[in-house]
């Protein structure tokens, strides 16, 4: 058990290349859940392997309850990683691959049985530890390389893209048994991923990078309602937040197309250049006579059961609206739109930053 | 800390470092070490034995000056070019695509027997040199040799192999010993050619012939050219089996370049100048491996 | 590097055998034509061997392929009695089994080193090897002579032993690199994670999945050195160091001029040298045909 600390962490590959990390500041507390979220290449698994002990950092410490790691060899850091290949061992069977661990630590066989057979038991996989990897299906390896990670009692479980070899169905079901696992066992987990859905699941706290720096760290709902900037406003979401250039004056925000809309109170800008961001689910489809409602074309309807995605156009800009089941305008036709205040989220144009 | 994980860094280099370091020093001592020697003995009238075995005079370019002057070297490369062409490129290689296009052919028309024709010539490949060296010593035997008892057999008189055609016995015992190369990688090209294509040849009229000239031929083209070179370069250093049927004779009618400096350094004594053909020797083969690199590396 | 590869990858491919088709069957006219062609070929490859059957159990071989007209095993007892072969077999196989062992032990090594080292020219290493390998022994003899003499490695095992390694390594490294390529760099960080040092996640995960690779490096010197005869001949001249390459040499060359070969004695040591040939290549066939695709082998 133990808290995990970057503290100003860089690493770059090649001197022609840009950092891979770049100047990474990052507290984990003790048992938390942390998820590095980010689209590929943006040094979430560099970050990950950094600490693991696989990569070196150019410049900056890493410590691991309060103590640096930094020139420690991965064996003498106690963290467990489980790799997106699993990287289990071919020709061990599953029982070998699980307790190669325990038997690098000299337990005495009994003792390695026992616990072997525990985690195997925790995982459901305890019919599975004669065969050798190549006898398992995806889901099953994917249980004894974490098996394999457990069984040691880690002070850190580091996971790099653990889940994203497995099928649509698997996958979810596996990253609630995750959340499960991690809360009972109470270990300190940092989860790299690309998929901002797994991250919102999982995560008691997300730690959004690209290219390198940290865009933002906060819990799901932080990052979902507050995104520090246009990047982790696009990145998380599904559909992602609508993005439209707007002009601000006053309480008031206009976007190129027309639009105007009411900026939230207690916002500050100092120039009128910003960008306005509307959640798909805070744009109402209202009655066309409301106040203050605007009218945009309907361009397709998506029904996905719970919901319907209704895509409009607005000036240039195409806007998605999250609406209930049993709204389905026609396509061509017009709707009004309706905005609450507090759904409006505005972003500096030049820089990209919340304001 | 920053200088402590640089320092790590390096460290896991300097590990694999120390694992190259076996190779690397019987490479330097058995390759580089004998190419360096080779170049320092060519400016000395080192020999064999006597005051200049021990304290080897320099002499200059005098061993190059002697060596581009010299008749019997020319006679040398004469003869190395014309079994390079004979066994490597006529026989090795036009033989080795006859040999892989006959046993595709046959395999795709189901003709077991061709097992056989494919297992005897890789026997001939894998034996020791010596052996195939000796082989043909019995084959070419003038008076009861298997080759003229055959030709007896079918009237024709005996021939003196290795003494009135010494050039054309090691060309075709180099050839025997070699095919299986060249028609082991043709037999492998032929096969990743996709039957799709014959078939769709088919479907648009073209006759065996043209399918061969069309598809079949230019696929082939660029394994050909490295084949060759590779083929080339083998056959060019070729000594056991030449020594053991000729030994470079009658009258230097089979030395070739490889001969010529082990019987320079060795007969004549003289490893100052039999190290000079060495170099030269080495400088032509650098000469061949870098266009064989740069051509494989162009179709990377 | 994939072009380079490109000639033994082929080669492991023709053995495998063609795509078999359902096909019009051959008619009476090209079954004729292309069994006649077939031993022509056959008969070039096979005749000498043919002989060196009849000759060794003949008494009174000749050089012409038949039936032993007198059928005998007196020739192999002659070997062994008369020319001491039984202790040039063993010098042989101490030889070739040492080298066997030096060379795997260093292509394992050097592959999985060159498999992972971090260099930026790292390409220029695995050319030089390449160029290293195409450097024909037979031109480097006289040095390779001259040096020996001087280190003191002349009629000495320890000479023959790594001069032999070092002639089959650049081929073997470069194929052992590329066996430790296609073993992911996550199963040794996994092991390393797991709190073993690199040495024995070395021995313990990446080794027995290049277990095959090792195979074939362990097969190809082992045949190498076996049947190099170049290296004995100038580095050995004690008889009681005598291995088998040099046993044949000088049988061949002793017994007068070459039409008075003593054809019977010789063809029994020539069975009994290609005996492990035959064994080493003849049991992992496929295998060794890929491995053996080096184009400067057997000078």
């Amino acid at each position: 058990m133990a808290d995990v600390e970057y503290d100003r962490v860089w690493k770059r590959f090649g001197p022609q290349q840009a950092a891979a990390v770049h100047g990474l500041s990052l507290k984990v507390p003790d048992r938390e859940l942390l998820v590095l979220l980010g689209p590929s290449g943006c040094g979430k698994t560099t970050a990950l392997r950094m600490l693991a002990g696989l990569e070196e950092p150019d410049d900056g410490d890493i410590r691991i309850g309060g103590k640096s790691v930094v020139g420690l060899e991965p064996k003498d850091r106690d963290v467990a990683l489980v790799f997106q290949s699993y990287a289990l061992y071919p020709h061990l069977s599953a029982r070998d691959n699980i307790g190669y661990p325990l038997k690098v630590r000299n337990l005495s066989k009994a003792e390695q049985a026992k616990r072997v057979e525990r985690v195997a038991e925790m995982l459901g996989i305890g019919h599975l530890l004669p065969r050798r990897p190549a006898q398992l299906s995806g889901g099953e390896q994917q249980r004894v390389a974490l098996a394999r990670a457990i069984v040691r009692e880690p002070r850190v479980f580091l996971m790099d893209e653990p889940l994203s070899n497995l099928d649509a169905k698997l996958r979810v079901h596996t990253r609630t048994e995750l959340k499960a696992l991690q809360r009972e066992l109470g270990t300190t987990m940092i989860f790299v991923t690309h998929d901002q859905a797994e991250a919102m699941s999982l995560a008691n706290r997300i730690a959004v990078l690209n290219a390198g720096e940290l865009q933002q760290i906060g819990t799901p709902d932080d990052v979902y309602d507050r995104p520090a900037n246009v990047f982790v406003a696009e990145f998380i979401g599904s559909p992602p937040m609508n993005l439209m250039p707007a002009t601000t004056t006053g309480d008031t925000a206009v976007t190129d197309g027309g639009w105007r809309l009411p900026v939230p109170s207690g916002t500050t800008t100092s120039h009128p250049e910003t960008i306005v961001g509307l959640r798909p689910e805070g744009i109402d489809i209202v009655a066309n006579d409301q106040p203050g409602a605007t009218l945009a074309e309907v361009i397709t309807v998506e029904p996905f059961g719970s919901e319907v995605i209704v895509d409009v156009r607005l000036g240039d800009a195409s806007v998605k609206i999250r609406t209930a089941p049993d709204v389905r305008p026609a396509p061509g036709s017009q709707v009004a739109l309706s905005v609450k205040p507090s759904a409006v989220r505005l972003f500096d144009r030049a820089t990209g930053a919340a304001l | 800390m920053t200088a402590s994980a640089r320092r790590r860094a390096i460290g896991r280099n300097r590990l694999y470092l120390a694992g190259l370091s076996p190779a690397v020093f019987l490479l330097a001592l058995f390759f580089v070490g004998p190419a360096i020697w080779a170049l320092a003995s060519s400016f000395t009238n080192r020999a064999l034995v006597g005051i200049d075995a021990a304290n080897p005079r320099f002499v200059g370019l005098d061993n190059y000056a002697r060596l581009f002057s010299d008749p019997e070297f020319g006679r040398v490369i004469l003869n190395s070019v014309v079994f390079v062409i004979g066994s490597a490129i006529i026989g090795q290689f036009v033989l080795g695509l006859l040999l892989a296009l006959l046993l595709d052919y046959a395999q795709r028309r189901g003709f077991v027997a061709s097992g056989l024709v494919y297992g005897s010539a890789l026997l001939a490949w894998v034996n020791p040199t010596i052996i195939a060296g000796f082989l043909w010593v019995a084959m070419f035997d003038f008076y009861n040799g298997s080759l003229n008892t055959g030709l007896g057999l079918l009237g024709g008189g005996p021939v003196n192999w290795l003494g009135q055609g010494p050039m054309l016995a090691i060309i075709i015992a180099n050839t025997w010993r070699g095919t299986a190369f060249t028609m082991l990688i043709f037999l492998g090209a032929l096969r990743t050619i996709p039957t799709d294509i014959y078939e769709a040849a088919r479907v648009d009229g073209a006759g065996p012939f043209r399918r061969f000239w069309d598809h079949t031929l230019p696929l082939l083209r660029p394994i050909a050219s490295l084949t060759l070179l590779s083929v080339t370069i083998a056959t060019f250093g070729t000594f056991i089996l030449i020594q053991t049927l000729t030994n470079g004779g009658p009258a230097l009618q089979t030395e070739v370049i490889a001969l010529y400096a082990y019987h320079e350094a060795f007969q004549n004594h003289a490893v100052g100048y039999g190290s000079t053909i060495a170099v030269v020797m080495l400088t032509l083969n650098l000469a061949f491996a870098i266009v064989f690199l740069r051509w494989s590396r162009a179709r990377a | 590097m994939t072009a380079i590869t490109a000639p033994e990858a082929l080669a492991a491919r023709a053995d495998e055998g063609p795509p078999m088709r359902a096909k019009a069957k051959a008619g009476p006219i090209e079954r004729i034509a292309v069994h006649l062609v077939f031993l022509v070929i056959s008969a070039f490859f096979l005749v000498p061997f043919l002989w060196l059957l009849s000759a060794a159990f003949d008494a009174k071989a000749n050089a012409y392929v038949g039936i032993p007209a007198h059928p005998t095993l007196d020739n192999f007892v002659k070997i062994f009695t008369e020319y001491d072969f039984g202790r040039v077999l063993v010098n042989s196989l101490f030889v070739a089994i040492a080298t066997m062992i030096l060379v795997v032990f260093t292509v394992a090594l050097a592959g999985y080193s060159l498999s992972r080292i971090e260099l930026r020219r790292k390409d220029w290493i695995t050319y030089a090897v390449l160029l290293l390998q195409t450097m024909p022994i037979s031109a480097t003899m006289v040095p390779i002579y001259g040096l020996a003499r001087q280190l003191g490695l002349r009629n000495s095992y320890l000479g023959l032993i790594l001069i032999h390694a070092a002639i089959e390594l650049p081929f073997l490294i470069w194929l052992m690199k590329g066996f430790f390529d296609s073993i992911p760099r996550h199963l040794e960080e996994a092991a390393w994670l797991d709190g073993r040092s690199r040495f024995r996640a070395l021995m313990e995960i990446v080794l027995p999945l290049a277990r095959p690779g090792l195979g074939i490096a362990a097969g190809l010197a082992f045949l190498s050195a076996w049947a190099e005869v170049l290296m004995v001949v100038i580095l050995i001249d004690q008889d009681s160091l005598k291995t088998v390459p040099l046993a044949f040499y000088q049988a061949m060359r002793t017994q007068g001029g070459y039409t008075e070969v003593q054809y019977g004695v010789i063809a029994a040591m020539a069975i009994i040298y290609l005996l492990p040939v035959m064994l080493v290549f003849f049991t992992a066939r496929r295998l060794m045909v890929s491995g053996l695709m080096n184009s400067t082998r057997g000078l």
